[in-house]
Order: C-alpha cells, then structure tokens, then sequence
C-alpha cells in the first residue's frame, strides 16, 4: 500500500513497493496521460512532478512518492482553465503524433519555473524529451511563448 | 460536374456506422468538446451529423502525427459549408466503403497518400451531404432549391432570410435520394483549402486525453508482457511458467507469434512473471546473421548485374569513353523505426466477435489477420483504431496484433492488451534494409555527366511484406525507388538490383527506398559536380535545362538559403559550410539547403535547413512545414546517428541508450517555402526525409573536404 497524493486528491494504491511510479499513475490510480516509452529514463514521455519538481516516473520506485504530492498532465489544468504552456502547446500546434507531449508539456512547466525568461540555449540545454516526430521546433516557440505570458502576468 | 467515381454515398453502404457508434460511445478521438448525446444521422459512409449541427467524419486514414484527421475534416468541411470547429473525425472501421485508394481497391496509411487520395472522395461526400440538406429545407419550406444557399452549418432562404440549421435538417436530408453527381467548389472558391488550418487534435493532445493504443481501457483488462526470440523464427523449446504462475496477478503463459507471453492483471505483474518466466527457445536457421558480415556479401556483390530497374542508352559502353571516370561505393545501415509508443494492441473475443483496440496503417490487413486466427468471418471483427503514438511505416506490419487476437483467443470473454518493451520494439522491429550501392559514371569534356550507372545490392520491403507483387520480375521496386527515373539530363542510363536475402526482418521506414537512393544519388551528384570543378547547385541546373519543374524547387531553396558554395567564417568565429540536394518522391519535388560546422569532439552540428517543396497544392499550408520539420527530424536522426547492429542473429541495441536517436539540442532551424505548382498532388508526409542526409553530408564535404559515403556520420565519423 502506498499513500501519496495525486494531482490533489489523496490516493491509497494497492500496489507492491518496487513498482515505478509510472505504472501505479497510469494503472492503479487510472490516469493514462502519462505515457510509457522506455523504461530507463531516457526518453521522457513519462516526465511527472513529485513535489513540484520532474522526474521521470518509469525509473523511480511509487514508495518513493509515498507520502508527497504528484502531478500529472491531467491535473495540470485549473478546472476548465488551462496551464498557459497547455495553451502555448495549443496556438503553436505543438503536438503531431502526441505521445510524448504530456511529458514535453511536465518537463517544460517545471523548467519554466527556475528559467521564468529563457534563452533559446537554455531550452536546447534544459529541455531533454524525446520526441521522434521532430516537434522540436515548435517546442521551443511554444516555451518562449508561455515564458512571455507568464511575464505579462507577472508584471 | 464530378462523377461520384463508385465512392460509397449510399445509405445502404453505412454499416460502417455501427463500429463509429461504438468509437463514439467510448470516445476515441473526441476531442474534449465532446459530441453532444443528441442522436446522430449517418448521411452517407464518410459523414454524419448530430442534433447540435456536429459533423463526424469517418476518415479512412489513420492519425499518426502527420495531420491527416484535419485534413479530412478540412475536405468535407469545404464542400459541406461548416465550420472547422463543428468538425470531428473518427477512424473509419475496415471494409470495402473506406477502400479509396487506386481506383477503390485499396486502404492503407503510408506512400504520403492520404490527402491526395482523398482530395476528390471526402470532398464529393462532403458536397452530396450538403445537396441533401438543401433539398430537405426545400421540402420543409416548399420552396425553389435555387432560393437556398448555405453557411456555417445552416441553410438559408435568401428571399426571406429564414435559416435551419443542419442538425435540424438532418435526420430528413438523410432520407432524400442520394445526388448522381455533385459539383465540386473551383479551386478559387476555398473557404479552407489552402489556408493554414489549426490542428483538430492538439488539445486532446496537449493534455492528456488524446487516447493511444497503450491508453486502452476496458473491462476486466488482462495485460500481457512479450518476450520474443532473441534469434529470429527460433520456435519455444521449453516453457516452464511454475514460478511465474505463482506470482501476484499472473493468470497464465503462452507461446505466442514470435515469443511467449506473461498475461496478468496489471502491467507490473505481467513483467515480474515474465521476468519468472523459464523459457528455452530452439536454435533458428540463420542464428549467424549478423550486419558486419551481411556488409561484407553486398559488398562482393557489387560489380554484378543482377536485376535491371532501368536501362537508357548505352550504359557500359559510354563509361568507357569520357574524358574523366567516378566510381563511388556508398552504404545505408539497418535502422528501427523506434516510434515513442511501443508496439501494443487490445483484443477481446466474446459472444462471437473480435473486437479490436489496434494502432494499425491498415485496417483491413488487420482485419484479414483477426479473422485468420480467431476462425470468425469478416463481419464478426470490429476494428477501433486509438490514435497512433507514431507510425513510419512500423505498423503495417501486425506482429502485436497477431499476438493479442491469439491471447484473446486462449482467455475468450476477456480483452487481452499485449504492450511489448521499448527493447521488445527495437528487437523485433522491420527493418529499413542495409542497402549497398555502386555509382560509376563518366564525364565529357565539359564536366557534365554522359552515362551514370547505379548497382543497389540488399533486399527491401515489399519482398518482405507483399512478396506477391515481385513474384514476375523479380525486380523489388522498394529498392530502387528514387534512383531510377531522374530528371537530370544524363543520356546512358542503367540502375540495376542485386537480391541478397536479409534474415533480419525488413519493413517499410519513412520514406522507403527514397530514404536511402536519395543520399546515395544526391551525393554522387555532388562528387560529379566537384570532380567537374563547377558549383553544385550550378552543376544540377545544367542538367535540368528541361525540368523546370525542378530547377525551380532547386532555385527556391537555394535562393531562400542565400546559397554558397564555399565555406565562411560565421558569427561564432566558426568555419560553416551549405549543403545541397533535391529529390522527388510521393509525386512532391523536394530541395534542401542544409548549413553545417563542425562542433565539440568532432560531431558536426546542423545549423539551419532550408526547404523548397512543390506538392502540387498545399491542402492545408499549416502542417506542410509540419511535416517538413518533422521529415527532416527523422531523417537527419537516421543519418546522424541511427544504426541497428545485428549479432548472433540478434539485435544488439535495446533502447535510447544504444540508438540514439535526435535530441532538441540537435534539431536545426527549418524554413520552408511551399510551391503551389497546380501539378498533380503529391504526398507531403514523407518527401521530407530523403534530402536531408546528403545535404549534410555534402555541406561536410564542402567544409572539411571528407567525403561521407557510409552512415551514420557520427559512427563512421566525418
């Protein structure tokens, strides 16, 4: 059993201590937007926050989450109102095949929050999904973009 | 007027509306504004409306990244007067209404045939739709269809300014005969097409709901992991699941297509089975296979004449004249096609139907393959197609689905999802084909090109997935697919094909053979260009005084790119260089100018990409640098760095660690100029790729003056 909270509502999952975290996210707790890709980290697609920082759910153990606050694609949004780099990810038609994007969109949250005004190269630096249908591009105009409102928003 | 050119507008055609009703219920590909519980009026086999006036196209094309759900919607949306934002699109189950390729005999996803192959069908349903809805206001009002006019989903009566929508109209316009002919919008007249258009799918997809194969609910779900044969067509010898079963949620193990499975409650179980799984797989005919030595026999097979693909002139006699001979060797490797989403697929067998969740190019192929191994007749299969986590030509092979219909099969009543391992995927993939190529050709006087001879050794695809189509010829058009028929003016001519059989398997991998002949052949160019002493961009225009066609794709990428043929000190205090090549395939013409340096630990860095395309016409002028950039992506992926290594009959590389694949530090800026020509449409979702690996490498060689014959460049070095 392991207690932890999921995009604000506390969870008790069934599940053994070793299972990675992604797999308790998308099976026992149902939340399929966090994807699967390769198991070891590399990739991304599985990129989540625990405690407000990403990490790659695939390559850590769900007793690590025991106790602390996860959040998903699903739980990014407030209510009907989307996260400003879900709305970046919509004006520059980021997505084409789709599959990695939740976890280029968690990756690109949390960067955002130590980068508030990044640089094309702190993007190509902080910014390591994988992506094999090459959104790389429009990736990165849709950081800039979410990093300027953010500004306005600030200011 | 357009005939309806045998497209199924009939009523009596729609059953495929029973398959999209289920999809709708479940909610594939709706997106988060989802279809309202009002009830919904099939018009025809492509179109259907809702009580609120929302129109769901069936689209007989499979959405796998390369936009084609909005191009669908986008040709009916034109024709029928509604709004993009009314539009849905969901897959279209499998059978013959939906078979809209080559004179209605086939459908798959894949050539970059989608669009074009739907320009006039999807359109002509679209336009028959709307006849319909106007005919039926026509009764309702008693008055002259002639009075009607439509807009944004409603029919107006322009004399009197009363309006109906659609939705209203519906369930009556379905009831009107269907229209012989309809006419189609002149090209002038687009409302859509032509105009860049927003992706349908990129909320869905932008926050979490887009549903893939993997994403898959049903049920009382049982999921089961794969362990394939390390060694190709090896048989189980032994199975021995004793521990495994004992095991938390492990219900069974099995032999399966290619391997044995662990079927389980829950993912992790069925991996931790697996893991607990003793299973002895036979020794396999070609257990010895390996890349190296299968490089070595194309090799040896290179001076011989094997199959001819083209024969112009006088080939082996012009070589021997000439003021100056070039002979070149280049090779390709094996690549995967590694699409983020593993292999996967649903099935469930109960009550005396199939029902499949499968991520597919080809639903009747799966179709034919469901009924095969569960006994069922055609009818009883149901194919629901989730949304593709990439595609690239990987899923027209069924490998996965043959897996979970024989799971299904051994635990009847329950759905069985099969999701192999990213290691599963990169072993038990199909293969783009190592490919060795000859180039040898002689130059007159003048430096230009008098007779060009291309020998290709390998095996491709199409004798690996539709052997039929080879049988007479022998001749696999797969391999030599974008080295013969060139434009450039060479009179002798010959492209021959030596067959050497690959026992690793090969399929169909971005662009196909297009992918491999356009780096062999775009670079050879540039050593003849070089060898000449002339520009290589001035060296292709001369050889297509009678192509205009092409010299201006040519000429626009090279004016877009501020062309220069000698290297420069950049602003980074660097040496850069530009790289040029075009090629055709899918009936779209394609140049790129590519500027390269060379940077840390002699790995050189793509700065900028800038392309020409001429596709005819630019269905939607959004998602061409789309499918541009992401060609690109893939192809400079491939050339830079991917290389599958075969050992022991076995694949070496097992994920991202040991086939690396494109980072986006690595992606260089892409500017792309759309050429509307008005020539026949061509393909735009593959025509990307092909260029990219010898403007590269040519810009490397203009800069460092190495020629790259052998990829990935990064492996082989600079």
């Amino acid at each position: 059993m392991t207690k932890l909270t999921i995009n604000g509502k506390p969870h008790d999952l069934a599940v053994e201590d070793d299972m990675p975290l992604l797999w308790a996210i998308r099976e026992a707790a149902g939340l399929t937007g966090t994807k699967f890709g390769c198991g070891k980290g590399l990739c991304g697609a599985c990129t989540v926050h625990v405690d407000g920082a990403a990490m790659r759910s695939c390559s850590i153990p769900v007793s690590f989450a025991a106790g602390k606050s996860v959040t998903t694609i699903e739980g990014l949004a407030d209510g009907d109102k989307l996260h400003v780099v879900q709305e970046a990810w919509i004006a520059e038609n980021v997505p084409q095949c789709g599959y990695c994007q939740p976890g280029q969109i968690m990756a690109t949250v949390d960067f955002l929050k130590r980068n508030p005004n990044p640089t094309e190269d702190d993007i190509r630096n902080g910014i390591t999904n994988l992506c094999r249908c090459g959104t790389y591009l429009r990736v990165r105009k849709a950081i800039l973009r979410a990093a300027a409102k953010m500004a306005e928003g600030a200011a | 007027m357009n005939n309806l050119m045998n497209v199924s507008l009939k009523r009596r055609e729609l059953f495929g509306w029973g398959a999209a009703a289920g999809a709708l219920v479940l909610g594939f590909h709706m997106p988060a504004r989802a279809a309202t519980a009002t009830a919904t009026t099939a018009m025809n086999a492509f179109v259907a409306i809702d009580g609120q006036g929302v129109v769901t196209v069936l689209s007989p094309f499979i959405e796998m990244g390369q936009g084609t759900y909005t191009g669908m919607a986008m040709l009916v949306a034109e024709e029928l007067d509604v709004d993009m934002s009314a539009m849905r699109v969901v897959q279209a189950p499998h059978g013959k209404p939906y078979q809209i390729m080559f004179n209605n005999t086939a459908r798959f996803t894949g050539g970059s045939y989608s669009v074009r192959s739907a320009y006039l069908p999807l359109r002509q349903a679209g336009a028959a739709t709307r006849t319909m809805l106007i005919q039926a206001a026509a009764d309702q009002w008693q008055v002259p269809v002639k009075e009607l006019r439509t807009e944004a989903g409603v029919v107006v009566h322009v004399p009197s300014k009363r309006k109906i929508s659609y939705g209203e109209l519906a369930p009556q316009a379905a009831k009107q005969s269907v229209p012989e002919q309809v006419a189609l919008k002149a090209q002038g007249d687009f409302r859509l097409l032509g105009k860049p258009t927003a992706r349908l799918d990129a909320t869905e997809k932008s926050t979490g709901a887009a549903e893939f194969g993997m994403d898959v609910q049903v049920d009382d779900l049982l999921i089961a992991a794969i362990r394939h044969s390390p060694v190709w067509g090896a048989k189980v010898k032994q199975l021995d699941a004793t521990a495994a079963k004992k095991l938390p949620g492990v219900v069974g193990a099995h032999s399966v297509h290619g391997g044995v499975a662990v079927v389980a409650d829950s993912y992790w179980h069925a991996r931790k089975g697996m893991d607990a799984l003793k299973v002895e797989f036979d020794s396999a005919p070609h257990g010895d296979f390996a890349s190296a030595a299968y490089a070595e026999r194309l090799k040896r097979r290179l001076d011989e004449t094997g199959v001819s693909a083209e024969d112009e002139g006088n080939v082996s006699q012009a070589l021997g004249q000439g003021a100056q001979q070039l002979q070149a060797d280049y090779s390709a490797p094996f690549l995967s096609h590694a699409t983020m989403e593993p292999q996967n697929c649903t099935a469930q067998i109960k009550d005396g139907r199939c029902i499949l969740w499968a991520p597919n190019q080809a639903a009747d192929m799966v179709a034919d393959l469901a009924a095969k191994i569960s006994g069922l007749p055609l009818d009883a299969i149901e194919i629901r197609t989730p949304f593709l986590g990439g595609g690239f030509g990987r899923r027209i092979n069924m490998d996965y689905v043959a897996q979970a219909v024989e799971l299904a099969r051994a635990h009847a009543g329950r759905a069985v999802k099969v999701m192999w391992t990213r290691e599963e995927d990169m072993q038990h993939d199909h293969y783009r084909p190592m490919t060795l190529a000859r180039y040898r050709a002689a130059l007159g006087k003048d430096g230009m090109p008098m007779a060009l001879h291309i020998t290709n050794v390998g095996d491709g695809p199409d004798r690996h997935v539709f052997p039929e189509g080879i049988t007479k010829t022998n001749l696999d058009e797969s391999v030599v697919e974008g080295a013969r028929e060139q434009p450039y003016a060479i009179a002798h001519r010959r492209v021959d094909y030596v067959y050497e059989q690959s026992h690793a398997p090969i399929g169909y991998w971005r662009s196909v053979g297009n992918s491999i002949n356009a780096f062999f052949k775009e670079s050879f160019l540039d050593e003849m260009a070089h060898a000449a002493g002339r520009d290589p961009v001035e060296y292709r225009v001369a050889l297509l005084k009678d192509q205009p066609r092409f010299r201006n794709v040519l000429e626009t990428a090279t004016k877009l790119a501020g062309w220069r043929g000698k290297p420069w000190q950049a602003a980074d205090g660097k040496q850069h260089a530009m790289g040029v090549a075009l090629h055709r395939s899918f009936g779209s013409v394609v140049a790129q100018v590519a500027e390269v340096s060379m940077g840390a630990g002699n790995k050189p860095v793509v700065h900028k990409v800038w392309c020409a395309v001429d596709c005819g016409f630019a269905v939607n002028p959004l998602l061409v640098p789309m499918q541009i950039e992401s060609a690109i992506a893939y192809g400079l992926s491939a050339a830079m760095h991917e290389e599958i290594v075969i050992r022991d009959g076995r694949v070496t590389n097992g994920n991202f660690d040991d086939y690396p694949v494109l980072t986006p530090a690595e992606m260089p800026e892409v500017e792309v100029a759309i050429i509307n020509s008005g020539e026949a449409m061509g393909g735009i979702g593959e025509v990307g790729t092909p260029p990219i690996a010898p403007a590269v490498c040519n810009g490397l060689f203009t800069l460092t003056g190495n020629r790259i014959r052998s990829l990935p460049i990064n492996a082989r070095g600079v």
